[in-house]
This record gives C-alpha cells, structure tokens and sequence, in this order.
C-alpha cells in the first residue's frame, strides 16, 4: 500500500501529475504532462480540440488509461500501484472508490433518462455510498436548491432544457461530496442563451472546492479561474493566471490560439 | 370424397368438451408453463452470454461465442433428442420424473424445457447485447465517475434502459416458443401437440384433430399478442411516442421467424 502515496504528501495538493504520457496507437494524445492543482483553485485548461485536454482530464478519473508517469489525487495514485517502476491497474473495486471522491460533468450531460432529475441525483449516494434514502432525497432537494431547479425534482431529463440538464449533472456529481471536480467542456453542447446559467452555478461553486475545467469560455476563464492551462499537441505549452495569460500569452502558439478564438 | 368428422371436430376445438380430456388438460398447461419457465431461463442464460460476449476477458467471449454459435447453428430438435437421449443413455443425467405433490414433472418435460431454454438463451444472448450496444456510452461513463462498478452501473443504470429495446423482440420470442415447445412431441413430453398425437393413435382422424391442435396454438399466441400490444404500449406512453402497432400487423408481421 505504501507505493499508493505520494512521495512528499502535501494536504493542500489536490492533484498532481507526473510526466503523463498516454497513446493511442501512434499518436502521443498527453506528452510528458505534469501539472499541480492545489485545494479550492480553479484551473481552467484551453486548447484547439485535438489537443488531448479532455483526455488528460478523463485520465485524472481514470476514465482514460495512461501509459507512464503518474497521477495522485488526494495523495492516492490514481487508477494504478506500481511496482518495480511499473504500472498495474488497480481492481474495479478500487478504482470505483477513487472514483467516488472525484465528480465528473460531461459536455453531453449524460443524465440517467429513466430517473427523475431527484432520482438521478439520488443514485450514487444510495447505492454507492449506502447512505439512507430519506437522508439522500433531502440531500439531493437541496442541491436542485442550490442549482435552482428544486420546481423540477419530478421531471425526467427529456423534459429539461439542456441547461437545466447541466444543472442537475452538476447537483448529482456534488451530492457524492467530491474533493475534486472536473468539468470537460460543460457548455459545448448548450444553445447559446443556455450557456449563462450553467456557468453561473459554475462560479458558485469556484473557491469552494477544487475544480478542473475544460472550456472555452473565456468570460468564465477571466471571472472565475486562478490559472489557465493552455494545451497544443499534448503538451502543456504555457500557464499562468487568466490575466497574464490573455493579456499578454508568452509562446507564439497561445497567441496563435487565442487570435482564432477571440475572433 | 373424405368425410370430415364434425362431431369429433367440435368436440375437440370447443375448449369445454376438449378440456374433459384429461391429455390435453395437461397438454395445455404443460405447453403454457413450459413456454414460461423455458422463456424466463432463456433470458437469464442470455443474459450471461451477452455480458459474456461483451466481456474484456477472452475466455469468457469464447465461451459465449461458442454457445451462441452451437446452439444457433444446429437444430432445437436434435439439440432436444441429444439432451434426452444422450444423456440418458449414458447415465450422465437420468431426467427422474420429480413429484410436487399431485404434480409430476416427467423426465421429458424437465430435457425439453431445458433444451428450449438453453436453445433461446442463444438467441436471447443477441437481442439483449444489442439492447445493451444501443445505450450511449455516456451512460455508462457518468456511472462509473460516481463510484460505481460495472455490476451496480449494468444493474441499475444500462439493464433498465436497454429493458425497453429488448421488450419487443422478447415478445416476439415468447410467441415463438409457445409453437416450439410442439417439439418437445419427439421425446414424449406430454405438451400440447403430443396429446393430440396420442389422441391420433387411437382414432386415426389427423386432419380433424390436427386443425384442432393448431387452433389451440392460435389460441395461445392471440392472446399473447394482445398483453403484448398493451405491454409495449405501457412502454411506448412512458417514452413519448404516439406510433402504436396495430395487433392485427404484428400478428401478420412480427412474430413468423421460423427455423429455430
């Protein structure tokens, strides 16, 4: 179990990767990646699609398998124990425990369509953390709450609108009380009048707790993050803090990037 | 010129006089529970196939291809005699009659549902894994991000969703086993179509008794169209959609498969 931990556990180090390589076939989707996101600090990674900042963030879950390099959460190595300098993937069942402290919301929302936004909420809690179910729903009616959509616990996902869906994907991932939350590009598949309420709850929940976000919205970048990652090939090609990064980016590809976007 | 015996025709298609045949009293309800029990076990033995196939380990998709491609490449009748005959003559399995009281469940009765069983299994193990292929991936992505395995996820998240894919095609298997379990005839297992044959025996009226037995099997389907047609129009309501088969195109349409 000891190789489970971090060399040096730092408690306020929510996340830290070291030099994660992944493939897929020949292609290097994470280059040497390595990166720290330290407690309540929101990081906002950028990037042309392609540029593996998705699957880096699937791979902080271990939704993604990698290849080399490491990632601990909490001070636990995710998703694998090494020994002899090799990588072995952990059994489902620690991998699910991992899991469990580390909520996820998907550009495609994934909602459960047979359950209601209540009962999806509700899911994990009962039947992964075996709390009871009078104490998840009144959990669970608090979260919608906080989302404002406690008028919608009884519809089912094909009656919201998909930025009340987003909101309650963003309620359910929060009702497992995670230490960690990544968002991979939550408002991609919004209509754009959608976008402000989704990102609203977002910045609610900034400074709270530790969140990784996948996006390109800038606005929420500027307003909400301490750093922004920029990513190009696989590569972490530059951070910083939103201001000096759109203000003034350092490498001639940030500028490249942020010149097609901001048009 | 044949001389069609009406008298012993109606006497064995109006269900009250037939019934008083204590043949075809049990025939009936072998041919009603056997479907059932045959049916309800293909879907558990199918089950396991599809996760089977599907699995990350090549063992088990060996195992489940290999079952799936034996018992949908060679005949129910001879997979049927094989588990009867065989088994008994080699004293693997004797298939002892069992008693539940003034019940007892022939040898036969216990091959044949087997056999129908691990026949439709086969069958089953597509229909389900095609229902379960049908279910975005996401879903199975957003369970497994909030801590839960793969059993608990198939449980509680993909099953109930694939559910409704595999509903309709479930009925359409269960309205052909209901004619298959005729089958069961060539190991004298008392079914339906067995006591009309025993019946033959002795009268020797087959077309008169024939026609009898196959409106006992229309019978049994019709029925089973109609619970059919309100169970997939329960499903339809709760997902919204307005399109309703009529009974009378699924019984001219879905159910005729033919061949196993």
């Amino acid at each position: 179990m000891t190789d489970k931990f971090a060399p040096k556990p730092d408690s306020s180090v929510i996340v830290q990767a070291e030099k994660v390589n992944k493939f897929f076939g020949k292609l290097h989707v994470l280059n040497n990646i390595s990166l720290e996101v330290r407690q309540n600090e929101v990081v906002v990674i950028l990037g042309p699609s392609g540029s593996g900042k998705s699957t880096f963030l699937r791979c902080i879950n271990h939704l993604e398998k990698i290849n080399s390099g490491h990632i601990y959460v909490n001070g636990h190595m995710i998703g694998y124990s090494e020994r002899n300098g090799k990588l072995i993937e952990d059994n489902e069942a620690n991998i699910s425990r991992q899991r469990a402290e580390i909520g996820m919301v998907f550009q495609r929302f994934n909602l459960f369509p047979h359950l209601t936004a209540l009962e999806n909420i509700m899911e994990a809690p009962v039947h992964v953390r075996k709390i009871a179910t009078a104490q998840a729903r009144e959990d669970a009616e608090r979260l919608l709450a906080r989302v404002g959509l406690e008028a919608k616990r009884n519809q089912y996902p094909n009656q919201l609108s998909g930025g009340q869906q987003q909101r309650v994907a963003i309620a359910r991932a929060l009702a497992m009380k995670p230490t960690l939350m990544l968002f991979d590009e939550p408002t991609s598949a919004l209509d754009p009048e959608m976008i402000g309420e989704v990102l609203d709850v977002m910045k609610e929940l900034a400074h709270q707790m530790t969140m990784i976000v996948v996006s390109h919205e800038m606005g929420f970048a500027k307003a909400a993050a301490d750093r922004v990652v920029f990513m190009d090939y696989g590569q972490i090609v530059e951070q910083g803090t939103p201001d000096e990064f759109f203000s003034n980016p350092k490498e001639e590809r940030s500028r490249l990037f942020l010149s097609q976007i901001l048009h | 010129m044949y001389h069609f015996d009406w008298a012993l025709f109606w006497t064995y298609v109006w269900p009250v006089t037939a019934l008083q045949n204590p043949l075809i009293r049990n025939g009936l309800l072998a041919t009603v529970v056997v479907s059932i029990i045959a049916q309800v076990l293909g879907v558990v033995f199918g089950l396991f196939a599809a996760l089977g196939k599907m699995s990350k380990f090549p063992g088990f998709r060996w195992l489940a291809e290999g079952y799936i491609w034996y018992f949908r490449g060679t005949p129910l009748l001879v997979q049927m005699a094989l588990l009867f005959f065989g088994l008994g003559v080699t004293h693997i399995y004797d298939f002892p009659d069992i008693k539940f009281g003034i019940v007892t469940i022939t040898g036969a009765i216990q091959a044949g549902t087997l056999a129908l069983a691990i026949n439709e299994g086969a069958y089953m193990a597509e229909i389900i894994r095609a229902g379960i292929e049908s279910i975005d991936p996401g879903q199975m992505e957003a369970a497994k991000s909030l801590g839960m395995g793969y059993a608990l996820a198939m449980r509680r998240i993909i099953l109930p969703q694939a559910a409704k894919v595999i509903i309709p095609p479930l009925g359409n298997e269960f309205n052909n086993m209901m004619k298959t379990t005729s089958l069961m005839e060539i190991i004298s297992a008392g079914e339906l179509f067995f006591a009309f044959n025993q019946i033959n025996a002795r009268v020797f009226k087959p077309f008169e008794l024939f026609i009898a037995a196959s409106l006992y099997y229309l019978l049994l389907t019709t029925i089973w169209s109609l619970i059919q047609a309100r169970i997939e129009a329960g499903l339809g309501e709760r997902k919204g959609d307005t399109e309703k088969q009529g009974m009378f195109a699924r019984l001219l349409s879905g159910t005729s498969k033919g061949g196993h």
